[in-house]
């Protein structure tokens, strides 16, 4: 069962389209996973719509008569240039599926993923990684793929680490986690995740993971790697 | 929520006063967005359009801190609604929700288009429209409706059926179309309309 969940506020930020697309896409991939965030988000954004689309006063105590008019005017204009086109979107066919490999596994993508770019596959002894591209800046997300057998040593973050476990499961001194938990981090914690068979990860952070165990700091260049 | 109105207290009387009025007409919405899709009805269009405008060009005006992009939002949320409004299922959803996702869905790749100087327009993988967010739940209902569908379908005449098959299922253009089938484009919008009215009439009655 999911255990771990995004915040109340994550999925707010997330229904308010707030989020940058890499934390949006971590979401939304755990809501296909999770019918109780799933359910939460339908209720969150019809009620954003509805408080958005209210007819509020606030409109004609705002905007004096000079400004309705001209609004008024382009209004029409843009009717007229919409409503011009003959152009109707088709109905979407089955989604193709995407899927991408890891050490002879292949893991079909959620449909949230298919249309990003993705770079070549790194590895570093059983961790395989591949950038998802999404030109975030500091902030670098990755598809993670721990081997069987394979561990990540225990690490600290300078800033905060969705990992979204995708497939496959993984433990920490914390429990098990199973493929939909939303584990997101930040420099307050420590884990240490092992996987017995595998799994694979969504992982988004915006700052190198950082060692922090004696003879472990040796693999600060993993850090980098993993980020 | 925290209410927008809590620290006008003299404000909030006349809001409370006139809320009835202020309620949104949820049907009438709908009903307009089915008469743009049966009917490219510019008249509904219309109704929706200036039911909607000026709320979405304050929201994008505030979110965006930029009258042009504001009117870019606009005109994109509402050009999805005209081409769309045939994938808007009141049965899924208030149109209000729909309108909001596709402006939510507009005003994302706008900025991403902006900030990381990316067009990957990623927003309709991340928040399908409610029509295509379906299609993994619910696989079960959804296979009995595109049965539903293929059956209604062959109800039509045969030279609209090839016309919908190619448009809807197999995702050729119209343009494509007309190539693939010698026909004028005239001729291969003028079918696709005629058909896509009595498909929705004829779904229509099936759901009532
Ligand atoms: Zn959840």
């Amino acid at each position: 069962m999911i255990k771990h969940h995004p915040t109340f506020s994550m999925l707010q930020n997330f229904v308010d389209g707030d989020l940058p697309a890499s934390l949006a896409a971590g979401v939304a991939m755990h809501a296909g996973m999770c019918p109780m965030c799933q359910q939460k988000i339908i209720q969150l954004t019809e009620q954003v719509a509805e408080a958005n689309f209210e007819e509020s006063s606030d409109l004609d105590l705002f905007t004096n008569d000079a400004d309705m008019k001209t609004a008024e005017l382009d209004f029409d204009d843009i009717i007229g240039e919409i409503t011009a086109s003959d152009d109707v979107e088709p109905m979407k066919a089955a989604s193709i599926e995407r899927s991408v490999s890891f050490k002879g596994t292949q893991y079909v993508l959620p449909n949230v993923l298919r249309n990003m770019s993705l770079g070549k596959t790194a590895q570093i002894g059983k961790l395989s990684r591949a950038r998802i591209l999404l030109d975030e800046g500091e902030i670098h997300t990755n598809l993670l793929h721990i081997g069987a057998g394979g561990s990540i040593p225990e690490h600290t973050h300078k800033g905060f680490e969705l990992t979204l476990l995708l497939a496959g499961t993984f433990a920490d001194e914390q429990g098990e986690y199973v493929p939909g938990d939303f584990i997101m981090l930040d420099k307050r914690h420590q884990h240490q995740p092992a996987t017995e068979l595998g799994c694979l990860c969504y992982t988004v952070a915006n700052d190198a993971l950082h060692f922090t165990q004696g003879i472990n700091k040796l693999l600060n260049p993993i850090g980098s790697f993993i980020y | 929520m925290q209410s927008v109105h809590s620290e006008l207290p003299s404000h909030q009387a006349a809001v409370t006063s006139s809320s009835m009025t202020n309620k949104i007409d949820h049907s009438q919405l709908c009903q307009w967005l089915k008469s743009i899709a049966v009917d490219r009805d510019k008249q509904a269009f219309t109704g929706v359009f200036k039911f909607f405008a000026p709320k979405i060009q304050r929201i994008a005006q505030s979110k965006l801190n930029n009258e042009a992009l504001a009117a870019e939002v606009l005109q994109d949320t509402m050009s999805n609604v005209w081409r769309k409004a045939h994938l808007f299922d009141d049965s899924k959803g208030a149109a209000t929700t729909w309108v909001y996702t596709i402006m939510r869905n507009v005003t994302f790749d706008l900025l991403r288009k902006m900030k990381a100087n990316k067009e990957d327009n990623l927003s309709d993988d991340i928040w399908p429209l409610a029509e295509a967010l379906n299609t993994e739940d619910d696989s079960f209902s959804d296979h009995i409706q595109s049965r539903n569908l293929l059956g209604v379908i062959e109800t039509l005449p045969e030279n609209q059926q090839q016309v919908v098959k190619g448009f809807y299922f197999m995702e050729m253009s119209q343009e494509q179309l007309a190539v693939h089938l010698n026909l004028p484009l005239g001729t291969i919008k003028s079918r696709l309309r005629l058909a896509l009215g009595k498909l929705k009439l004829k779904l229509g009655e099936h759901h009532d």
